[in-house]
Order: structure tokens, then sequence, then C-alpha cells
């Protein structure tokens, strides 16, 4: 159509950013599940911790099931992947169904594998379904500025846990780039101000461990 | 056809990728179900669509000559073919389109046209449906899937295809765009209907806009973008229902609705599909009077049948219902979705009495039917076969031309002793083919 509402390009922008929060969440989770085996309980505190979502867990085993299927928990991977669903579903026209399917699939996996006792085996295809969605938007949503929009959520989200995370300097400064090719291309208006404070921080050798805060708040107010 | 009934758990698996759902309210709460899909098909045969075809395209263009001359001179009533108190006291009719002339002086675009096939062979009108039918998108997604699961299905039956249904609302909004984009505009994702909404706006290339997106300014409806650019509207297939169109002539409550869409509408800026007002003809207590409409405005003999239908509102009719209560249905007119239907043979004694007397006081809010001996379907239930009630919603398109889908939604209900197909009450739905008459 080349017409997008205000309300679409927030939608869009959030698909992106919750899709990401799954796909790397999840990865990342991979590698807890897998440090649980040798280590003791309360391994994930840390994790929490560098997330800022509270540490409400009791147990290693506990932590597995309410983080990755808690539907009671706004911080669960499936709440995240219910709200991508959530700005995904409005979005058929600009998407296709095609595209919107491969949402559908990892929600609809997210909720048979609930009760599964090797979570990583099943979940491994919401990974796989999250790739799917990823590449067929970049081949089936036919506006640019659609697949801009989506793109900048995604890099914006990828940029932010990068930084909560501690990922090293290349990496963040990797993910930035990206996010800014996206920026320019999308029309939205931005904080220019904040972006090169953040550009600061991250290319020009500022630490980004000990300006985390103040990074994630540049990266929080792009668009305010 | 083995091959699709074996596969049907495939299908709906495939279905539910593709949100194939409809929304449902209970107890206050959202949800969203799959709509259930039988792999048998309903088959109706070259001849037999021919003879539908023609009457319900009789019918529509009747019922569209009566929505023109309700809002215009009334001759129907003047002419005394119908008493003016079925017409004015009817909640969907509209005083304030009195005088409007539609672009093109089409009012209903997509009408919905619910039948049963009777155990005599011949189809019975239950229901018209004019101001914003749905569940074409239902088989026309399923015959996509149907025919990836099992082509030799297709290959050896000479099925019409029926996937071009987005071409037709395509057509009929570009017949009487007024200049301008097309737009389906939905209430939101918590319609019951939203699955349809996209899927339509997706396959027919219009914007699927909610109320927010949409503005009236110098009486020209526009859509604003996220740039705060703005594009003229010159369609809109509304798929929200009259009462909340427009809160400065309609409910000023109603916090959804475009304010002032009306003004547009009413100066021929902007095509309304459906047109407000339509509510008028497919009242329950109209529908008795389709068949004479026909006649009046065609001059033709009705070639599709109503059930046996009965208006408590004239004292013969109304005795004739006291009498044989028992053996009626009896429906609201003002309930829809398969709600105010009373099958009088499952009240007691108790409720009879009841509804008797209700129906004494308010002889005008109830129609009374025949139970018709519809034909029932096959539907798989497990590995076993089962006999099931089902209708066949066909859709007619009414543009440059009137037209009827090749197709059409067969639904059915999945509990042995019921009636009520609708899918807000569990039911299923299938595939509905219609024979070329090109045999293979």
């Amino acid at each position: 159509m080349g017409i997008i509402s205000m309300e679409k390009v927030d939608h869009l922008y959030w698909l992106g950013r919750y899709t990401e929060r799954v796909y790397t969440t999840l990865r990342v989770f991979f590698h807890i599940y897998d440090h649980m085996i040798e280590q003791p309980e309360g391994v994930y505190a840390k994790y929490c911790e560098k997330l800022n979502i509270p540490e409400i867990y009791t147990s290693n085993r506990q932590f597995v099931q309410s983080y990755l299927f808690g539907a009671d928990n706004p911080d669960s991977v499936y709440s995240n992947m219910k709200r991508a669903y959530d700005n995904a579903i409005v979005l058929r026209d600009e998407l296709s169904s095609t595209v919107l399917s491969y949402v559908q699939l990892a929600l609809d996996t997210f909720e048979s594998c609930r009760k599964t006792t090797a979570p990583l085996l099943e979940l491994q295809q919401v990974i796989d379904d999250l790739l799917a969605f990823w590449g067929g938007a970049d081949d089936y949503v036919e506006e640019e500025d659609c697949r801009n929009i989506l793109k900048c959520g995604k890099y914006v989200e990828r940029l932010d846990l990068s930084i909560r995370l501690d990922y090293h300097t290349k990496d963040l400064e990797k993910e930035y780039r990206k996010l800014c090719n996206r920026l320019e291309k999308t029309n939205l208006d931005y904080s220019k101000e904040k972006l090169s404070r953040l550009e600061a921080i991250i290319l020009q050798g500022e630490d980004p461990k000990s300006y985390c805060q103040e990074a994630l708040a540049c990266l929080g107010g792009l668009f305010t | 056809m083995r091959e699709l009934i074996e596969h049907t758990e495939g299908i709906n698996r495939l279905m539910a990728r593709y949100g194939v759902k409809f929304g449902i309210y209970k107890n206050g709460e959202f949800h969203e179900q799959l709509f259930p899909f039988d792999a048998i098909p309903r088959v109706i045969t070259h001849e037999d669509f021919q003879q539908l075809e023609k009457g319900l395209i009789q019918r529509v263009d009747a019922l569209n000559l009566f929505l023109n001359d309700i809002y215009g001179e009334k001759k129907i009533i003047h002419d005394g073919v119908i008493p003016e108190e079925f017409v004015f006291i009817s909640s969907g009719y509209l005083p304030q389109c009195e005088g409007i002339i539609p672009p093109k002086k089409i009012y209903s675009h997509i009408s919905g046209i619910d039948l049963v096939l009777g155990k005599d062979g011949e189809w019975y009108i239950l229901e018209d449906n004019l101001r914003i039918p749905s569940g074409a998108s239902y088989p026309m997604i399923a015959r996509e899937i149907c025919r990836r699961v099992s082509p030799a299905t297709f290959g050896n039956n000479s099925v019409v295809d029926n996937r071009n249904y987005a071409d037709m609302p395509k057509e009929t909004m570009e017949w009487v765009n007024t200049g301008g984009i097309p737009v389906i505009m939905t209430p939101g994702r918590y319609n019951a209907a939203y699955f349809e909404h996209s899927y339509l706006a997706e396959r027919t290339g219009s914007a699927l806009a909610s109320c927010t997106d949409l503005f009236v300014e110098d009486n020209h409806l526009y859509y604003r973008d996220y740039r705060d650019r703005k594009q003229k509207v010159g369609v809109i297939y509304r798929r929200i229902s009259d009462d909340y169109l427009d809160p400065m002539t309609f409910l000023p409550e109603s916090l959804i609705g475009i304010p002032n869409i009306m003004d547009v509408y009413r100066s021929g800026n902007v095509a309304i599909v459906n047109a407000p007002g339509n509510g008028v003809a497919d009242d329950k207590g109209i529908y008795y009077f389709v068949p004479k409409m026909i006649r009046y405005y065609l001059d033709q003999e009705p070639i599709l049948k109503n059930a046996p239908t009965y208006l408590p509102f004239y004292e013969e009719d109304r005795k004739y219902v006291l009498d044989h209560l028992e053996n009626l249905v009896i429906k609201d007119v003002a309930e829809a979705g398969g709600y105010g239907v009373i099958f009088g043979n499952e009240l007691s004694s108790e409720k009879l009495s009841e509804m008797k007397r209700l129906i004494e006081k308010e002889s005008r809010r109830f129609i009374a039917q025949e139970v018709i001996d519809f034909q029932d379907m096959e539907v798989m239930d497990g590995d076993e076969k089962v006999l099931r009630k089902a209708d066949l919603r066909a859709f007619v398109l009414s543009g440059e031309t009137t037209r009827v889908w090749p197709s059409g939604l067969t639904r059915f209900s999945r509990n042995a002793d019921s009636f009520v197909v609708n899918s807000s009450q569990g039911g299923g739905f299938k595939d509905t083919w219609v024979l070329s008459q090109w045999k293979k």
C-alpha cells in the first residue's frame, strides 16, 4: 500500500524487539542451562541482575520452568513470545500470512512443549522459526519502510541485550552500526543527541561496562 | 478424497499455523479458537449450482432494489406489499440514511445468504445477511491447503477453483470507489472475525485500518500515515456495525467509529461497503416478505424458497403459531449468530406457556418457522463417519454485475442433536465444492 499508520509503526518496532528478545535470551539460556549441570543452585541470579529482572526463583529447576514457560511471569521468554505474537497478529497485511505464520509456529511450539522434560530439544524449533521469520521478512515484506522499522526494533533490542550481557566491544560496535544503518532508512524521528552519545560510549573507546546505564538510557530514549 | 480425510489432522495443523481462528468472549474474557475443519466437502453439482446462482442473484438484486426504495420513494409500502410497521420499527432501519444514494446505487455489496438443503432436494433460504457477513476466508484458505495435501483429489474431480474470492470484493470495491485508496476497517484484533479482516486486507491489497487511522477533513475521508501524510480513501469495507460507524450520527457515547464519516458518505465522497442501513432488509421479520419483493421489483417468481415462515404479527399466523408452537422454531428478530433461536419441541410445558405469552405480548419481536427436515452431512468424528446438520453460507457480490462465488462456507454442528451450526457455538466447517461442467 505504501502507507503505514503510526499504530502499525509501533507494532512493527515492538515486533522486532520482542522477536529478537526471545531469540537472544533463548540462545543465552541454552548456555545457562548447560552451566547448571556443574554449577550450584542459584546460578541464574547473575543473569537476572544483568537483565534487570526480579530474581524471584527458588531453584534451578523452578527457574527453568518459570523463566522459560511462566505465563504469569512477565519476564519469562514465553511472555515475550506472546508479546511478539500480539504485535504480529495485527500486521498480517504488512507481513503476509507466510511471514506471520512463523511467529504463530514459534508461539505454538512454546505452548506445546511446556511440560517437556527436555525443553532445549523442543525450543530449538522456536529459534529455527524465528530465523525463518526474519528470512521471510526479508523476502516477503514488500514495503521497505516496514522492513526498516522492524529491523530497527530488532537492532535496538540486540544492542540493549548486548550491553546488558557485557558483550565484547567489537560485538557492540557491530550491532551499533547495524542499528545506525537501519535508523537512517526508517524516516522515523529519533534523538540525534542520544545517538551520538551512544556512539561516543561504544565507538570512541569509552568503556561500555562503566557506562552501561547511560548507554541503555540513550538507547531507550532514542524515540522519546 | 480418502487422502484428504487421512490428512485432516495435518490440514488443521496448517490452518493453525496460518492463524485460521475466530475470537469468542467467555465470562468476559477473549479467547481465540481454531475453527475445526472437516475434510469431507459439500459437493454441489454444476446443474444445482446454476439454479442456486440464478436464485441468489435474483434475491440479492431484489434486496438491493428494496433498500434503494426504502431509503428513497418507499413505493413498496405505498403499494401495500409490505406493512410499514415492519419497516420502520425494525432496529435495522436507520432514519439517518433517508435520501442517501450510495455510489452506483449498491447497498449490499457483499451478501451472505444462509441456506439448507432439504431432504426433498430443494434449497431453502434460512436468512439473508446484508450487514457484514463473514466467513468466506475460511473455505478460501482451506482449499489452498487441501490442494497442497492431495493434488490427486482435485486432479481427479472437476472442482471449480474458489481461490479467487479476494478478487471479487476487490473488483466490487473498485467499481464503487469514489477516487482514493481502498481500506478495510476493523474494530481490532479482539473482534470475533479479526482473522478474516486481516486476511482479506492482505489478499485484496487494501490497507487494514483501525478507527484511529482514519479521519474526516473537508468532507473527505483520509488515512493518516506515520509521517503525518494523508491519503484519500475512496472505498471503505467496514467490518464494524452501523451503530459504531459514526458517533456524530449514531451512538454519541461510542468511543470507536469515525466522526462525520456519514457526512462524507451522504455527499457521495466515499463508498461504504456494505452500506449503512442494510439491517432493515435482513431483519428476520422482513425475510418473510422477500419473495413478495422479488415479484414486486423484478416481476419474477422466486427461484429459491424461503423456509415456511409465520409472522405472529398477523392474527391468522399468530393463531397457527400458538397452536403449533411445539413443532416450530421461534426466532427473536433482534438476535444473530445462532442466539435467540428456540426449538418448540425442546421447551417444557411451563416454558412453552411462557413463550406463548411473550409472543402474544410482543408479536413483532418473533418469527416462527417450520423445522425443515434438511439433509445431514457426513462428518469425521475421530475415525468414524457420523451425520450432522449443516448449512451453507453463499456469498453474493454486487458490483458491475451480481455474481455468486462458486463455493461458500459450509458450517456443521458438532453435536449430534443440534441444529445450531455457528462457529461461536462450537460448530466446524467444510470446503464447498462446485463441480465444473467439464467432467474428468
